[in-house]
Protein backbone atom coordinates (compact mmCIF):
# COMPACT_ATOMS: atom_id res chain seq x y z
CA UNK A 1 0.00 0.00 0.00
CA UNK A 2 1.64 3.22 -1.18
CA UNK A 3 1.04 6.50 0.58
CA UNK A 4 2.56 9.74 -0.68
CA UNK A 5 4.01 11.86 2.15
CA UNK A 6 4.81 15.52 1.49
CA UNK A 7 7.74 16.76 3.56
CA UNK A 8 8.11 20.44 4.57
CA UNK A 9 11.34 22.27 3.72
CA UNK A 10 12.41 22.25 7.34
CA UNK A 11 12.44 18.42 7.55
CA UNK A 12 13.99 17.64 4.16
CA UNK A 13 17.40 17.16 5.72
CA UNK A 14 16.00 13.76 6.72
CA UNK A 15 14.86 12.85 3.20
CA UNK A 16 17.97 13.88 1.29
CA UNK A 17 16.15 16.98 0.09
CA UNK A 18 13.14 15.09 -1.32
CA UNK A 19 9.87 17.07 -1.24
CA UNK A 20 7.78 13.96 -1.25
CA UNK A 21 8.48 10.35 -0.35
CA UNK A 22 6.52 7.10 -0.40
CA UNK A 23 5.68 5.11 2.70
CA UNK A 24 3.61 2.09 3.66
CA UNK A 25 1.11 1.53 6.45
CA UNK A 26 -2.60 1.36 7.16
CA UNK A 27 -2.57 3.96 9.93
CA UNK A 28 -0.73 7.27 10.25
CA UNK A 29 1.46 5.83 13.00
CA UNK A 30 2.41 2.87 10.82
CA UNK A 31 3.31 5.26 7.98
CA UNK A 32 5.46 7.38 10.30
CA UNK A 33 7.20 4.25 11.60
CA UNK A 34 7.85 3.15 8.03
CA UNK A 35 9.18 6.63 7.18
CA UNK A 36 11.51 6.54 10.16
CA UNK A 37 12.90 3.21 8.95
CA UNK A 38 13.99 4.81 5.68
CA UNK A 39 14.72 8.27 7.06
CA UNK A 40 15.98 7.76 10.63
CA UNK A 41 15.21 10.60 13.04
CA UNK A 42 12.10 11.86 11.28
CA UNK A 43 9.69 10.30 13.77
CA UNK A 44 11.35 12.11 16.66
CA UNK A 45 10.62 15.45 14.98
CA UNK A 46 6.92 14.66 14.53
CA UNK A 47 5.99 12.79 17.69
CA UNK A 48 6.79 13.69 21.30
CA UNK A 49 8.25 11.33 23.90
CA UNK A 50 4.70 10.96 25.22
CA UNK A 51 3.59 9.60 21.85
CA UNK A 52 1.48 12.55 20.66
CA UNK A 53 1.94 14.77 17.63
CA UNK A 54 4.31 17.66 18.33
CA UNK A 55 2.35 20.84 19.12
CA UNK A 56 3.89 22.79 16.24
CA UNK A 57 3.45 20.04 13.65
CA UNK A 58 0.25 19.69 11.63
CA UNK A 59 -0.44 16.54 9.63
CA UNK A 60 -3.17 16.30 7.02
CA UNK A 61 -4.57 13.28 5.24
CA UNK A 62 -6.07 14.42 1.94
CA UNK A 63 -6.20 17.98 3.31
CA UNK A 64 -7.99 17.08 6.56
CA UNK A 65 -6.18 17.66 9.89
CA UNK A 66 -5.60 14.27 11.54
CA UNK A 67 -6.17 15.69 15.03
CA UNK A 68 -9.88 15.52 14.17
CA UNK A 69 -9.87 12.17 12.38
CA UNK A 70 -8.23 9.90 14.98
CA UNK A 71 -4.76 11.48 15.25
CA UNK A 72 -2.02 8.84 14.89
CA UNK A 73 -4.69 6.11 14.58
CA UNK A 74 -6.16 7.74 11.47
CA UNK A 75 -6.72 5.01 8.91
CA UNK A 76 -5.14 5.29 5.50
CA UNK A 77 -5.88 3.62 2.21
CA UNK A 78 -3.95 3.18 -0.99
CA UNK A 79 -3.57 6.45 -2.85
CA UNK A 80 -4.08 8.70 0.19
CA UNK A 81 -1.81 11.67 0.51
CA UNK A 82 -0.22 12.77 3.79
CA UNK A 83 1.02 16.36 4.16
CA UNK A 84 3.23 17.49 7.04
CA UNK A 85 3.45 21.23 7.77
CA UNK A 86 4.78 23.38 10.58
CA UNK A 87 2.14 25.47 12.41
CA UNK A 88 2.17 29.09 11.25
CA UNK A 89 0.15 32.17 12.17
CA UNK A 90 -2.62 33.73 10.11
CA UNK A 91 -4.69 36.86 10.67
CA UNK B 1 -33.09 51.03 12.27
CA UNK B 2 -30.25 51.78 9.87
CA UNK B 3 -29.22 55.21 11.19
CA UNK B 4 -26.09 55.40 13.36
CA UNK B 5 -24.34 58.20 15.23
CA UNK B 6 -20.90 57.09 14.02
CA UNK B 7 -19.20 54.53 11.82
CA UNK B 8 -18.19 52.70 14.99
CA UNK B 9 -21.85 51.90 15.62
CA UNK B 10 -22.46 50.67 12.07
CA UNK B 11 -20.76 47.30 12.22
CA UNK B 12 -21.91 43.70 12.53
CA UNK B 13 -25.46 42.53 11.88
CA UNK B 14 -24.34 41.43 8.43
CA UNK B 15 -26.64 39.71 5.90
CA UNK B 16 -26.84 35.93 5.62
CA UNK B 17 -27.60 34.94 2.04
CA UNK B 18 -28.48 31.56 0.57
CA UNK B 19 -26.51 29.98 -2.26
CA UNK B 20 -29.20 28.10 -4.21
CA UNK B 21 -26.90 27.36 -7.16
CA UNK B 22 -23.80 26.14 -5.31
CA UNK B 23 -25.73 24.15 -2.69
CA UNK B 24 -25.83 20.42 -3.52
CA UNK B 25 -29.59 20.21 -2.73
CA UNK B 26 -31.44 23.44 -2.12
CA UNK B 27 -35.02 22.11 -2.15
CA UNK B 28 -36.78 18.99 -0.96
CA UNK B 29 -37.56 17.44 2.40
CA UNK B 30 -33.91 17.12 3.52
CA UNK B 31 -31.98 19.90 1.81
CA UNK B 32 -28.21 20.42 1.97
CA UNK B 33 -27.99 24.20 1.87
CA UNK B 34 -25.12 26.68 1.98
CA UNK B 35 -25.47 30.15 3.51
CA UNK B 36 -22.91 32.96 3.22
CA UNK B 37 -22.50 35.55 5.99
CA UNK B 38 -21.33 38.69 4.25
CA UNK B 39 -18.72 40.10 6.61
CA UNK B 40 -17.36 42.31 3.85
CA UNK B 41 -20.32 44.58 4.72
CA UNK B 42 -18.49 45.87 7.79
CA UNK B 43 -17.09 49.45 7.84
CA UNK B 44 -13.61 48.66 6.44
CA UNK B 45 -14.80 45.68 4.43
CA UNK B 46 -13.77 42.71 6.55
CA UNK B 47 -14.80 40.58 9.51
CA UNK B 48 -11.82 42.00 11.44
CA UNK B 49 -13.77 45.16 12.26
CA UNK B 50 -15.56 43.16 14.93
CA UNK B 51 -12.38 42.05 16.69
CA UNK B 52 -10.58 45.38 16.29
CA UNK B 53 -13.39 47.38 17.83
CA UNK B 54 -13.89 44.87 20.65
CA UNK B 55 -10.17 44.82 21.50
CA UNK B 56 -9.96 48.63 21.57
CA UNK B 57 -13.08 48.94 23.71
CA UNK B 58 -11.77 46.33 26.16
CA UNK B 59 -8.41 48.09 26.43
CA UNK B 60 -10.15 51.43 27.01
CA UNK B 61 -12.35 49.88 29.68
CA UNK B 62 -9.43 48.39 31.60
CA UNK B 63 -7.40 51.60 31.33
CA UNK B 64 -4.60 50.26 29.11
CA UNK B 65 -5.54 52.63 26.29
CA UNK B 66 -5.73 56.32 27.08
CA UNK B 67 -6.06 59.27 24.67
CA UNK B 68 -2.96 59.75 22.53
CA UNK B 69 -1.65 56.20 23.02
CA UNK B 70 0.03 54.29 20.21
CA UNK B 71 -1.33 50.84 19.36
CA UNK B 72 1.03 48.16 18.04
CA UNK B 73 -0.22 45.08 16.20
CA UNK B 74 1.20 42.23 14.09
CA UNK B 75 -1.18 41.68 11.17
CA UNK B 76 -1.26 40.31 7.64
CA UNK B 77 -3.56 43.20 6.74
CA UNK B 78 -7.25 43.13 7.57
CA UNK B 79 -6.90 43.54 11.34
CA UNK B 80 -4.48 46.39 10.69
CA UNK B 81 -6.94 48.17 8.40
CA UNK B 82 -9.75 47.73 10.93
CA UNK B 83 -7.58 48.99 13.78
CA UNK B 84 -6.41 51.93 11.66
CA UNK B 85 -10.01 53.06 11.20
CA UNK B 86 -10.89 52.61 14.87
CA UNK B 87 -7.64 54.27 15.99
CA UNK B 88 -8.33 57.28 13.76
CA UNK B 89 -11.84 57.75 15.12
CA UNK B 90 -10.81 57.17 18.76
CA UNK B 91 -7.64 59.29 18.62
CA UNK B 92 -4.81 56.76 18.78
CA UNK B 93 -1.68 56.19 16.73
CA UNK B 94 -1.15 52.80 15.09
CA UNK B 95 1.98 50.86 14.19
CA UNK B 96 1.36 47.67 12.18
CA UNK B 97 3.94 44.94 11.75
CA UNK B 98 3.10 43.28 8.45
CA UNK B 99 4.88 40.62 6.38
CA UNK B 100 6.29 42.16 3.18
CA UNK B 101 4.54 39.51 1.03
CA UNK B 102 1.05 40.98 1.37
CA UNK B 103 -0.96 42.74 -1.33
CA UNK B 104 -0.16 46.35 -2.24
CA UNK B 105 -3.76 47.38 -1.60
CA UNK B 106 -3.37 46.55 2.07
CA UNK B 107 -0.37 48.83 2.39
CA UNK B 108 -2.11 51.64 0.54
CA UNK B 109 -5.19 51.38 2.73
CA UNK B 110 -3.14 51.37 5.92
CA UNK B 111 -1.16 54.39 4.81
CA UNK B 112 -4.32 56.23 3.82
CA UNK B 113 -5.74 55.68 7.29
CA UNK B 114 -2.52 57.11 8.73
CA UNK B 115 -0.99 53.93 10.13
CA UNK B 116 2.75 53.38 10.22
CA UNK B 117 3.87 50.07 8.72
CA UNK B 118 6.95 48.13 9.79
CA UNK B 119 7.60 45.28 7.40
CA UNK B 120 8.77 41.86 8.53
CA UNK B 121 10.60 39.50 6.15
CA UNK B 122 8.49 37.40 3.77
CA UNK B 123 10.18 34.19 4.89
CA UNK B 124 8.35 32.96 7.95
CA UNK B 125 5.13 34.79 7.11
CA UNK B 126 2.99 35.97 9.98
CA UNK B 127 5.10 34.05 12.53
CA UNK B 128 7.87 36.51 11.82
CA UNK B 129 5.50 39.49 12.10
CA UNK B 130 4.41 38.26 15.54
CA UNK B 131 8.02 37.81 16.67
CA UNK B 132 9.00 41.27 15.38
CA UNK B 133 6.00 42.90 17.09
CA UNK B 134 6.91 41.26 20.40
CA UNK B 135 10.44 42.66 20.13
CA UNK B 136 9.09 46.13 19.35
CA UNK B 137 6.73 45.92 22.32
CA UNK B 138 9.71 45.29 24.60
CA UNK B 139 11.66 48.19 23.11
CA UNK B 140 8.67 50.56 23.31
CA UNK B 141 6.96 49.94 26.64
CA UNK B 142 4.58 52.87 26.12
CA UNK B 143 3.04 51.25 23.02
CA UNK B 144 -0.03 49.11 23.61
CA UNK B 145 -0.05 45.77 21.79
CA UNK B 146 -3.62 44.48 21.57
CA UNK B 147 -2.32 41.14 20.25
CA UNK B 148 -5.22 39.61 18.34
CA UNK B 149 -3.79 36.07 18.68
CA UNK B 150 -4.19 36.01 22.45
CA UNK B 151 -6.72 38.76 23.23
CA UNK B 152 -9.96 37.25 24.62
CA UNK B 153 -11.92 40.28 23.34
CA UNK B 154 -11.25 39.01 19.79
CA UNK B 155 -13.12 35.74 20.37
CA UNK B 156 -15.67 37.45 22.61
CA UNK B 157 -16.70 39.76 19.75
CA UNK B 158 -17.83 36.67 17.86
CA UNK B 159 -19.37 35.01 20.91
CA UNK B 160 -21.53 38.10 21.39
CA UNK B 161 -22.02 39.11 17.75
CA UNK B 162 -21.40 36.64 14.97
CA UNK B 163 -22.76 33.62 16.87
CA UNK B 164 -26.09 35.10 18.01
CA UNK B 165 -26.65 36.72 14.59
CA UNK B 166 -26.19 33.34 12.88
CA UNK B 167 -28.57 31.51 15.20
CA UNK B 168 -31.18 34.29 14.88
CA UNK B 169 -31.02 34.19 11.08
CA UNK B 170 -30.62 30.40 10.71
CA UNK B 171 -32.21 28.56 13.65
CA UNK B 172 -31.77 25.28 11.74
CA UNK B 173 -27.98 25.69 11.47
CA UNK B 174 -26.07 22.38 11.53
CA UNK B 175 -22.56 23.46 10.45
CA UNK B 176 -20.43 26.59 10.79
CA UNK B 177 -17.34 27.06 8.60
CA UNK B 178 -14.77 29.85 8.92
CA UNK B 179 -11.12 30.63 8.34
CA UNK B 180 -8.50 29.78 10.92
CA UNK B 181 -6.02 32.61 11.45
CA UNK B 182 -6.05 34.13 14.90
CA UNK B 183 -8.79 31.54 15.56
CA UNK B 184 -10.98 34.28 17.13
CA UNK B 185 -13.93 33.84 14.73
CA UNK B 186 -14.05 30.05 15.18
CA UNK B 187 -13.46 30.07 18.93
CA UNK B 188 -16.09 32.73 19.73
CA UNK B 189 -18.77 31.71 17.25
CA UNK B 190 -18.03 28.02 17.80
CA UNK B 191 -18.42 28.23 21.58
CA UNK B 192 -21.68 30.13 21.28
CA UNK B 193 -23.19 27.69 18.78
CA UNK B 194 -22.04 24.64 20.73
CA UNK B 195 -23.86 25.96 23.80
CA UNK B 196 -27.08 26.50 21.86
CA UNK B 197 -27.19 23.88 19.09
CA UNK B 198 -26.77 20.18 19.92
CA UNK B 199 -24.32 18.40 17.57
CA UNK B 200 -23.43 21.53 15.63
CA UNK B 201 -20.28 21.00 13.56
CA UNK B 202 -17.56 23.67 13.74
CA UNK B 203 -15.23 23.48 10.75
CA UNK B 204 -11.98 25.33 10.17
CA UNK B 205 -10.39 26.16 6.81
CA UNK B 206 -6.77 27.23 6.89
CA UNK B 207 -4.65 28.41 3.98
CA UNK B 208 -1.91 26.19 2.62
CA UNK B 209 0.70 28.59 1.37
CA UNK B 210 3.74 28.23 -0.81
CA UNK B 211 6.90 26.92 0.81
CA UNK B 212 8.40 30.33 1.51
CA UNK B 213 5.82 31.00 4.19
CA UNK B 214 6.81 27.86 6.06
CA UNK B 215 10.48 28.82 5.99
CA UNK B 216 11.13 28.41 9.70
CA UNK B 217 14.57 27.49 10.98
CA UNK B 218 13.20 24.75 13.18
CA UNK B 219 9.88 23.25 14.21
CA UNK B 220 10.00 24.96 17.60
CA UNK B 221 9.56 28.31 15.86
CA UNK B 222 6.04 27.19 14.92
CA UNK B 223 3.12 29.18 16.22
CA UNK B 224 -0.26 28.27 17.65
CA UNK B 225 -2.37 31.27 18.73
CA UNK B 226 -3.00 31.44 22.48
CA UNK B 227 -6.74 31.74 21.73
CA UNK B 228 -6.82 28.34 20.00
CA UNK B 229 -8.65 25.50 21.75
CA UNK B 230 -9.04 22.52 19.46
CA UNK B 231 -11.92 21.11 21.52
CA UNK B 232 -14.15 23.80 19.96
CA UNK B 233 -13.61 22.41 16.44
CA UNK B 234 -14.94 19.23 14.88
CA UNK B 235 -12.78 19.26 11.75
CA UNK B 236 -10.07 21.29 10.10
CA UNK B 237 -9.10 21.50 6.42
CA UNK B 238 -5.94 22.80 4.78
CA UNK B 239 -6.75 24.42 1.43
CA UNK B 240 -4.31 25.16 -1.39
CA UNK B 241 -4.19 28.48 -3.23
CA UNK B 242 -5.47 26.70 -6.33
CA UNK B 243 -8.60 25.34 -4.63
CA UNK B 244 -9.20 28.64 -2.84
CA UNK B 245 -9.03 30.54 -6.14
CA UNK B 246 -11.22 28.00 -7.91
CA UNK B 247 -13.97 28.42 -5.31
CA UNK B 248 -13.57 32.20 -5.21
CA UNK B 249 -14.30 32.26 -8.93
CA UNK B 250 -17.22 29.84 -8.60
CA UNK B 251 -18.73 32.12 -6.00
CA UNK B 252 -18.74 34.99 -8.50
CA UNK B 253 -19.83 32.88 -11.45
CA UNK B 254 -22.75 31.08 -9.82
CA UNK B 255 -23.86 33.35 -7.00
CA UNK B 256 -22.55 36.80 -7.93
CA UNK B 257 -20.51 37.21 -4.75
CA UNK B 258 -17.12 38.90 -5.23
CA UNK B 259 -15.08 37.66 -2.28
CA UNK B 260 -11.44 37.56 -1.21
CA UNK B 261 -9.25 34.49 -1.62
CA UNK B 262 -9.60 33.22 1.95
CA UNK B 263 -13.36 33.00 1.44
CA UNK B 264 -12.69 30.61 -1.44
CA UNK B 265 -10.77 28.39 1.00
CA UNK B 266 -13.68 28.52 3.45
CA UNK B 267 -16.18 27.65 0.70
CA UNK B 268 -13.95 24.75 -0.35
CA UNK B 269 -14.18 23.24 3.14
CA UNK B 270 -17.94 23.94 3.28
CA UNK B 271 -18.46 22.15 -0.03
CA UNK B 272 -16.33 19.18 1.08
CA UNK B 273 -18.75 18.70 3.97
CA UNK B 274 -21.87 19.45 1.88
CA UNK B 275 -20.91 17.04 -0.90
CA UNK B 276 -20.36 14.21 1.61
CA UNK B 277 -23.86 14.74 3.02
CA UNK B 278 -25.44 15.03 -0.42
CA UNK B 279 -24.26 11.54 -1.38
CA UNK B 280 -26.65 10.15 1.24
CA UNK B 281 -30.20 9.16 0.31
CA UNK B 282 -32.31 12.37 0.08
CA UNK B 283 -34.98 10.57 2.15
CA UNK B 284 -32.43 10.09 4.98
CA UNK B 285 -33.14 12.76 7.57
CA UNK B 286 -29.51 12.76 8.72
CA UNK B 287 -28.50 14.23 5.35
CA UNK B 288 -30.32 17.52 6.08
CA UNK B 289 -27.85 20.35 6.58
CA UNK B 290 -27.80 24.12 6.87
CA UNK B 291 -24.17 25.09 6.49
CA UNK B 292 -23.27 28.70 7.25
CA UNK B 293 -19.87 30.02 6.24
CA UNK B 294 -18.05 33.33 6.52
CA UNK B 295 -17.31 35.66 3.62
CA UNK B 296 -14.33 37.26 5.37
CA UNK B 297 -13.77 40.12 2.94
CA UNK B 298 -14.42 41.27 -0.61
CA UNK B 299 -12.08 40.68 -3.54
CA UNK B 300 -11.04 44.30 -3.97
CA UNK B 301 -7.82 44.10 -1.97
CA UNK B 302 -6.52 41.19 -4.07
CA UNK B 303 -7.00 42.53 -7.61
CA UNK B 304 -3.31 43.42 -7.91
CA UNK B 305 -2.29 39.84 -7.10
CA UNK B 306 -3.81 38.63 -10.38
CA UNK B 307 -6.15 36.27 -8.52
CA UNK B 308 -9.07 37.20 -10.76
CA UNK B 309 -7.45 37.18 -14.19
CA UNK B 310 -6.00 34.54 -16.47
CA UNK B 311 -6.25 30.80 -15.94
CA UNK B 312 -6.57 29.30 -12.47
CA UNK B 313 -3.13 27.75 -12.75
CA UNK B 314 -1.55 31.09 -13.70
CA UNK B 315 -3.36 32.87 -10.88
CA UNK B 316 -2.31 30.21 -8.35
CA UNK B 317 1.31 30.55 -9.47
CA UNK B 318 1.14 34.32 -9.04
CA UNK B 319 -0.13 33.82 -5.49
CA UNK B 320 2.79 31.54 -4.61
CA UNK B 321 4.64 33.10 -1.70
CA UNK B 322 1.87 35.66 -1.02
CA UNK B 323 -0.18 35.76 2.17
CA UNK B 324 -3.84 35.77 1.19
CA UNK B 325 -5.62 35.24 4.49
Amino acid sequence: MAIEVKIPTILRTYTGGAKSVEAKGDTLLAVIDDLDGNHPGLKGRLITDEGALHRFVNVYVNDEDVRFTGALDTELKDGDSVTILPAVAGG
Amino acid sequence: MTRYTSLLEAFGDTPLVGLPRLSPRWDGENPVRLWAKLEDRNPTGSIKDRAALAMVRAAEADGRLTPGCTILEPTSGNTGISLAMVAKLRGYGLVCVMPENTSVERRQLLEMFGARIIFSPAAGGSNQAVATAKQLAEQNPDWVMLYQYGNPANAQAHYEGTGPELLRDLPTITHFVAGLGTTGTLMGTGRYLREKVPDVQIIAAEPRYGELVYGLRNIDEGFVPELYDDSVLTSRFSVTSYDALRRTRELIEHEGIFAGVSTGAILHAALAVADRLATKDPADQSSRADIAFIVADGGWKYLSTGAYSGSLQQAAERLEGQLWA
